[in-house]
């Protein structure tokens, strides 16, 4: 399978491309620059995703987008937990980490890989570790898109410059767990079942190799004739111009093509 | 399947896609006030382009070419049969050192450009690698090109 050749990095692989990409960014950026990760299931979640992250000195904008998240939770939107996780190896778990054989990688068995919470990614207020639990300012449901600018602690910008910075969501269909696990409750807050804060989906941050990302598609495509649209099939010839006349630099402007 | 190594930066001059008969000239594009990537003008005769803020054809990471699906006059644009291009083709880059960059398709793609999957075209790759970009999906009422066709190819081991 050769979808795509960046979707298809193993998360150790991308680590190490953070170590190679991050110094040499650093210095070449011009305090704006940006990073980027694939998000790979973690826990048989089916969760995936992509996250960029724009940079502008201190000032971040995350963006991301999620899907096969679990969907439901007590007759709401199962809400998403998401953390940038800084201070370890910058590296999300494996299957191996499950250190206590209930089947799961739990949010503390995955610590020492990916470390402790630099910034929540919080749909609104507070983005410190201390919104790391507040469940009704996350993003929730099965399929999500997240945009939110904000500052960066010192800490988290730090790590995302060496490439230790993992993002992580969470929150597991207790469905796809295994029935010991999924009876669980959570370690972080004893008020939630595991699977509300089991991890998910998981990347490691590293730099973008374009020093500036393109946003959206590509204009290559000139307005052609409405009316005359087998234009594009070549040949048209200079009438065509002719005819469309001062229309044309509007044209120019609004259509994307 | 293994990754070919990194060549030197070099900017490139040109582009040859046997497939399609294509011999281009490339200009330099950069971003539009917008965000969105520069491409090259509009007119008959517009050659390809390179965008100057990724890294060079050979470097490690996504390198990009653009081309015109068709010419404002109504013609052909530089990159009018790229949609016939299929897995296997070939794609040479001449550089500014003297050095030839060549690449082989591994998929071809098209989407709407207001769902372009920007980290699936733009983001980081394990190995050198190129994209080539254009235009497609006419829509017959309003004459505008809806969706881009892709080529992805990777650095010829």
């Amino acid at each position: 399978m050769r979808t795509s050749t960046f979707f298809a990095v193993p998360a150790l692989a991308l680590g190490g491309l953070a170590l190679t990409a991050s110094p040499a960014m650093a210095d070449s950026h011009d305090d704006s620059w940006s990073v980027q990760t694939s998000l790979e299931e973690l826990n048989s979640s089916g969760t995936t995703g992509e996250v960029m992250i724009d940079i502008h000195g201190q000032e971040a904008t995350v963006t991301m987008n999620v899907t096969g998240a679990a969907e439901e939770f007590m007759d709401g939107p199962f809400p998403h937990a998401q953390h940038i996780h800084i201070g370890a190896q910058g590296l999300c778990p494996g299957p191996d980490a499950d250190t206590d054989g209930d089947g799961v990688v739990s949010t503390p068995e995955g610590h020492h890989f990916y470390g402790d919470i630099g910034t929540s990614l919080t749909t609104e207020g507070d983005t410190s570790p201390d919104s790391g639990l507040a469940i009704d300012r996350f993003p929730g449901g099965s399929e999500y898109s997240y945009e939110r600018t904000f500052e960066l602690s010192d800490d988290t910008l730090t790590a995302v410059e060496e490439g230790t910075a993992v993002v992580v969501v969470h929150g597991v269909d207790p469905d796809l767990m295994p029935e010991e696990a999924a009876q669980k409750q959570s370690e972080l807050d004893p008020e939630l079942p595991l699977a509300a804060t089991l991890p998910a989906a998981c990347g490691t941050l590293s730099a973008s190799q374009m020093e500036e990302m393109p946003d959206g598609g590509a204009d290559t495509g000139a307005p052609v004739q409405a009316d005359n649209g087998m234009n594009l099939a070549l040949g048209g010839g200079a009438l065509a111009l002719a005819a469309l006349g001062g229309a044309w630099a509007v044209r120019r402007h609004t259509a994307r093509a | 399947m293994s990754v070919a190594e990194e060549m030197a930066p070099a900017e490139p001059t040109s582009v040859e896609v046997p497939a399609i008969g294509v011999v281009s000239e490339l200009v330099h594009l950069g971003l539009q006030d917008d965000g969105a990537i520069e491409v090259p003008p509009y007119g008959g005769g517009s050659p390809a382009g390179w965008y100057r803020h990724g890294p060079t054809p050979g470097e490690i990471g996504p390198a990009v070419i653009l081309g015109h699906r068709n010419a404002s006059e109504g013609g052909p644009g530089i990159f009018a049969e790229l949609p016939t291009m299929e897995v296997g083709d070939t794609i040479a880059v001449t550089r500014d050192d003297g050095t030839l960059a060549e690449f082989v398709v591994y998929r071809t793609d098209r989407f709407p450009q207001e769902e372009f999957p920007t980290l699936d075209v733009y983001g980081n790759t394990v190995g050198p690698e190129l994209r080539l970009i254009t235009c497609d999906g006419l829509n017959r009422d309003t004459g505008v090109l809806e969706d881009n066709f892709i080529v992805y190819a990777e650095l010829k081991d």
